[in-house]
């Protein structure tokens, strides 16, 4: 992508601009409870802005030419329809719902960009632990209604300043993008990309020579052995197994008493899940450690602030157990 | 016979090129003892001051007073035998301002010394300045001794700051000078007339006589500047050599042209003429003795006194003296007119004061300021004499003063020599022939009649027809107030009535008239108030001497030759004109001027005396007649000239303040003040909302900083750095 | 799974970039506009989701696996989040009984 014109870039930025307001008036005109016909002009409005930002950015993508793809679009635009249901709807309950979808549309994307251990990982904690976790407090929280309302309690109905709120976020949104896409950005994010997918390559035949396990099955799976045969790696350099002579990566083995070379291809890499499972432990493995002492605080915690603050005195425990008075004195409640 | 001629090159332009021979001025180091004739009013002003503040009860300051004035006054004679006519000296008392600025190239300097200078005319001045001073401070000692303990002391306080700016103005030796004087003057007439402080409408008349002379200050201070302008300085002698070496190249040529006129206003503001002579009958608001010394004997003859000494100034514009004369002949006649309609006799003879001020302008404007001159050595005379009888009748009368109320005075006890006095000045006033003002107006209207110019001789005219009304509305006067039954009514400054048990010349008057508050006995002047009334008559009939002397003895005029070895030279001749009608100009006037005298107190005999009723009848007559409808209530407001002066300039300043005062309130108080310290406030409340207590108030905040910051960084800083 | 990523897809990483500035931005404003406080922790959920694809973009972009660790990551704060976050909503709940959150807001400055 080369650099275009700063006229065209001037043009874009002030374009997505646009639309970014637009986008934003119309989450406005929805936000607020006022007539049907203005939520459904809001709606049709923020629809469009929001149509419109995907266009220039896949303008930008591309440099002007082609179809535009339909899966990133679609979800793309599912995940923000979710969002902008979440914030606006008077039911909790459902906002809580529209979280899910939301959820499962960045799923999507995040399969679209290979991340696809992540995007299952992201659905079974999110919409299936953190979201129930919501759902089970809303349930808990549950109000009933006054005499003559719907469901939504009147403080749901209602959002608080609107305007300033949507201009807030406008302002954040025009930032980001300004920052995000613009074709210097464009051009380094390209840039970036050819140099890590050769890095990603290599790395990728790095990883696989770590898993001996892995490449032992494939070994046994090409020379037929069965399991019980021994194998072991014939290598200069024990942590870097898979060689490479410039054209095709192998492996050689030791089995059976004689060295064989078995060549590997793109299928034998590892997948993603395998990937993300090694840099884990390889690289952030004092990571792992704090997040799980992150995770047993917050249990901690979660024990602790749910528990009844009933502070009993003696006398109340032993009465409650069963048992006679200590002293004779009057009785007080216990502390709440 | 008489034998008037008039020196000066009988051309158009007045004393165009004859600016006259001035004699060059010496100094006189050895007479510095003549400053103590400022320096002794000045001394028992301070003396003065130190009685109020010890809060003295007596009549002490008027003693110091009196002692100060009359030592001023033999001084002045000391001097006047010393001096005579003699070259003018200069006295130099001390170093006041001097100041040099430039470099070699452009130097230029500045320097006003206090000094006097003393030539004939400023004797001449200062003779009857000190003399009536003197004479109206003793009659003011017994005047105002109902204020002792209250205002005395400031009275005479005033009348001391009065009497030593009135010297300084006079004895001055440049302009600067002069208008120190002239300021201190305007601001004892304004603490004099202001004296009753508690009267609103004697405030108002002070502020307004103030005001009005510093229009014409202003004009004044003009003048002096643009004299220091062209010709390098303020000094007498020295302005005098310099314009008699010539007409010199000034700054521009409307420059030295503007100064007369410059001069002329102040000159008309101060002396009461038109446009800026509405401020003198408010100033009868002041006490009697006031009236009497600065507005008819003194301050008012400033304006003539700055033009006779600047008399050469005024051959610079050719119209400058001819400017002179018209307003003020027209000031005479106007003032004259609507004096013939007042009821106030104050205000009669504060419109008289106008009027003869008037005539003194006419007559240096026409040329003569041995004519101006002359009238105002005879006017202060025989008007002090006026007004201090007036002031005997409303000391007497509790403060009554309007003719309608007041008959028969000179057959009241007590008051017969105080009106035979004032009829000694009814008729000075009206230039009854052989008096001593017969011969000063004569003298000016001569001048104009016998002139060339065609405007000057229909002045001298309406000069003479203005004397037969002076004439008419004088004896009116009289005739209402001293002459008749015997009638009079209180006015309103009663004494308390043990006041009048203490005072042994009064005595219960035999058929006490109708409408006397309770118990109400007028009483009569005593010594103090009488000897000066005497002084002063005698000093009204020896100011005919000259005259007499010339006209019975041959000798020789001596107010003419005062006048005639000062800067005055220019029209100090002999007045001499053309044949008017066939017969020389000065019998013309002699003959007309007498008969109209004549006819005016004829007149007012009829309708005044013989047959009162005769006014009345005289005014209905006029109102029923549809052409002279408009004549009576005209006069008697006064021409409108206040109402004018009200819609010209008061109403219009008045808007203008207010709509200034409304830009002020709301613009200048409103939005800039107050308006900076509301956006403090606005902007906090701005933001205000933020802090509710609310959670997300704060989120809100937080966001918004990251924001901002986040911008920052993107946007500026990313992008320097490309 | 690497072949159908062989070449670097532009467009699936721009409207994934699209798609988290948008989800920050609504997650923001719904954060600051709705008074249930359930709700408001939700969509602070949305706003790690934002941040969350935002990762796994760049990720691609530049071919490590390190995006998606560090979402792993995000993950295991947002459950611990979560859990505190609805805990205190509990306790408060139980102290006025309504989940509004304009009920506490004694902090005020006036």
């Amino acid at each position: 992508m080369d650099q275009s014109a700063p006229s065209d870039m001037l043009s874009s930025a002030t374009a997505m601009l646009a639309l970014a307001a637009f986008a934003s008036a119309g989450l406005v005109m929805i936000m607020r409870p006022g007539a049907r016909s203005i939520r459904l002009a809001g709606s049709v409005l923020g629809l469009a802005g929001v149509a419109g930002l995907f266009v220039e950015v896949l303008k930008l993508a591309s440099g002007g030419a082609g179809i535009p793809p339909v899966l990133p679009v679609l979800f793309g635009a599912i995940a923000i329809f979710g969002a902008a249901r979440v914030i606006t709807h008077p039911r909790p309950v459902f906002a809580a719902v529209y979280f899910i979808l939301v959820v499962i549309a960045s799923a999507g994307l995040f399969l679209l960009l290979g991340a696809d251990f992540m995007a299952f990982a992201l659905i079974i904690v999110y919409a299936g632990a953190i979201l129930v976790t919501y759902m089970f407090v809303l349930m808990l929280a549950q109000q009933s209604p006054q005499d003559g309302e719907t469901s939504a309690n009147w403080y749901d109905r209602a959002p608080r300043e609107a305007l300033s709120c949507v201009i807030i976020g406008f302002v954040m949104i025009a930032t980001l993008g300004q920052v995000l896409f613009n074709p210097n950005e464009e051009a380094r994010r390209v840039a970036s990309s050819v140099q890590g997918e050769v890095q990603a390559e290599a790395d990728l035949w790095n990883t696989l020579s770590r898993m001996p396990k892995h490449l032992k099955s494939i070994a046994r799976e090409r020379l037929q052995l069965s399991r019980d045969e021994p194998i072991t790696f014939v290598a200069s350099d024990p942590n870097a197994v898979v060689q490479s002579d410039g054209k095709d990566h192998f492996v050689v083995v030791t089995a059976q008493g004689k060295d064989q070379r078995i060549a590997l291809s793109a299928a034998d890499l590892p997948m993603n899940a395998q990937v993300v499972g090694t840099t884990l432990v390889r690289d952030y493995p004092a990571s792992i450690e704090v997040a799980g002492v992150i995770l047993t605080m917050a249990l901690f915690g979660a024990v602790v602030l749910a528990r009844k603050q009933v502070e009993l005195g003696e006398d109340e425990r032993r009465v409650l157990a069963g048992l006679s008075r200590l002293s004779v004195e009057p009785e007080s409640g216990g502390p709440r | 016979m008489l034998n008037f001629s008039l020196l000066a090159d009988a051309t158009d332009h007045a004393a165009a090129t004859a600016i006259g021979v001035i004699q060059p001025a010496v100094d006189a180091p050895d007479l510095k003892w003549a400053g103590l004739i400022i320096g002794l009013p000045a001394l028992s002003a301070l003396l003065c001051t130190i009685c109020g503040a010890m809060r003295v009860r007596s009549k002490l300051p008027a003693f110091i007073t009196i002692v100060a004035l009359i030592g001023s006054f033999v001084l002045t004679c000391m001097l006047f035998q010393q001096l005579g006519q003699g070259a003018p000296r200069v006295v130099g008392l001390f170093e006041w301002m001097s100041f040099s600025w430039g470099n070699a190239d452009r130097f230029q300097s500045f320097s006003a010394p206090f000094a006097l200078y003393v030539d004939s005319l400023t004797l001449f001045w200062m003779l009857f300045v000190t003399g009536l001073g003197s004479l109206i401070a003793i009659y003011a000692s017994e005047y105002m001794e109902s204020d002792v303990g209250k205002g005395y002391t400031r009275f005479f306080g005033g009348v001391s700051v009065f009497l030593a700016a009135m010297a300084t103005l006079v004895m001055a030796s440049n302009l600067v000078v002069l208008y120190l004087g002239w300021e201190g003057v305007g601001l004892a007439s304004y603490l004099l007339i202001g004296y009753y402080y508690s009267k609103p409408s004697a405030v108002a008349a002070a502020k307004k006589a103030f005001i009005m002379n510093r229009i014409g200050d202003l004009g004044l201070a003009l003048g002096i500047s643009l004299i220091w302008v062209n010709y390098g300085t303020v000094d007498y002698a020295t302005l005098f050599s310099v314009l008699e070496a010539g007409p010199t190249a000034g700054h521009g040529d409307w420059m030295p042209g503007a100064i007369p006129f410059l001069l002329m206003l102040g000159a008309f503001g101060k002396s009461a003429q038109i446009p800026l002579f509405t401020w003198l009958p408010d100033a009868m608001e002041g006490p009697t003795p006031v009236s009497a010394l600065i507005h008819a004997a003194t301050m008012v003859t400033a304006g003539v006194y700055l033009i006779a000494r600047m008399y050469p100034l005024f051959a610079l514009h050719e119209d400058a003296l001819a400017t002179v004369a018209w307003v003020g002949g027209l000031t005479a006649f106007v003032a004259a007119t609507i004096g013939m309609a007042q009821y106030d006799m104050k205000r009669v003879w504060a419109y008289s004061t106008i009027s003869q001020l008037g005539y003194m302008f006419l007559g240096l404007g026409v040329g003569t300021t041995f004519g101006a001159g002359y009238h105002v050595f005879t006017h202060a005379f025989f008007k002090a004499l006026l007004f201090l009888t007036a002031g005997a009748v409303m000391h007497g009368f509790a403060g009554q003063i309007d003719i309608r109320k007041l008959s028969g005075l000179r057959k009241v006890p007590g008051f017969r020599l105080v009106s035979y006095l004032a009829l000694l000045g009814c008729l000075w006033l009206s230039a009854l022939p052989f008096s001593a003002a017969f011969f000063s107006k004569d003298t000016i209207l001569t001048a104009a009649l016998g002139s060339e110019r065609s405007d000057f001789q229909f002045l001298g005219w309406l000069g003479l027809l203005t004397a037969g009304i002076t004439a008419y509305y004088t004896f009116r006067v009289w005739f209402r107030t001293f002459a008749g039954p015997v009638h009079f009514e209180a006015g309103d400054e009663q004494h308390d009535a043990h006041d009048d048990t203490h005072d042994p010349h009064h005595a219960p008057v035999a058929g006490l008239s109708l409408g006397a508050k309770h118990d109400f006995h007028p009483h009569g002047p005593r010594w103090a108030i009488r000897i000066p009334l005497i002084l002063i008559a005698i000093g009204a009939v020896a100011a005919g001497w000259p005259a007499y002397n010339v006209l019975f003895f041959h000798g020789e005029n001596w107010v003419q030759s005062m006048i005639a070895h000062s800067s005055a030279v220019a029209g100090s001749g002999e007045v001499h004109g053309q044949d008017v009608l066939g017969l020389s100009a000065h019998l013309m006037t002699s003959i007309v001027g007498s008969t109209a005298c004549v006819i005016g107190i004829g007149i007012a005999f009829w309708m005044h005396l013989a047959d009162r009723s005769a006014a009345d009848r005289v005014r209905s007559a006029l109102r029923g007649f549809i052409l002279t409808r408009w004549i009576p209530t005209t006069l008697e407001n006064r021409w409108y000239v206040d109402e004018i002066y009200h819609m010209m300039f008061r109403l219009p300043l008045w808007a203008g303040s207010h709509i200034l005062h409304f830009f002020d309130k709301t613009v200048v108080d409103g939005f800039l003040v107050d308006g900076t310290g509301r956006v403090p406030v606005a902007v906090a409340r701005l933001f205000q909302p933020l802090y509710n207590g609310v959670l997300q108030g704060y989120a809100a905040t937080m966001a918004g900083g990251f924001v901002l910051i986040a911008g920052w960084v993107f946007w500026i800083w990313l992008r320097g750095n490309g | 799974m690497t072949e159908l990523l062989a070449t670097y897809d532009a467009s699936s990483v721009n409207a994934a970039l699209l798609t988290s500035s948008v989800l920050f931005g609504i997650g923001l404003v719904g954060f600051l506009s709705r008074r249930n406080m359930i709700v408001m922790f939700l969509c602070t959920e949305l706003m790690f989701q934002g941040a969350a694809l935002a990762m796994i973009a760049f990720g691609r972009v530049h071919g490590n696996p390190d995006g998606q660790t560090f979402v792993i990551f995000i993950l295991t704060i947002a459950a611990a989040e979560a859990a505190l976050a609805l805990g205190l909503v509990v306790l408060l709940y139980r102290r006025r009984e309504t989940l509004d959150s304009e009920a506490w807001s004694e902090l005020k400055e006036c």
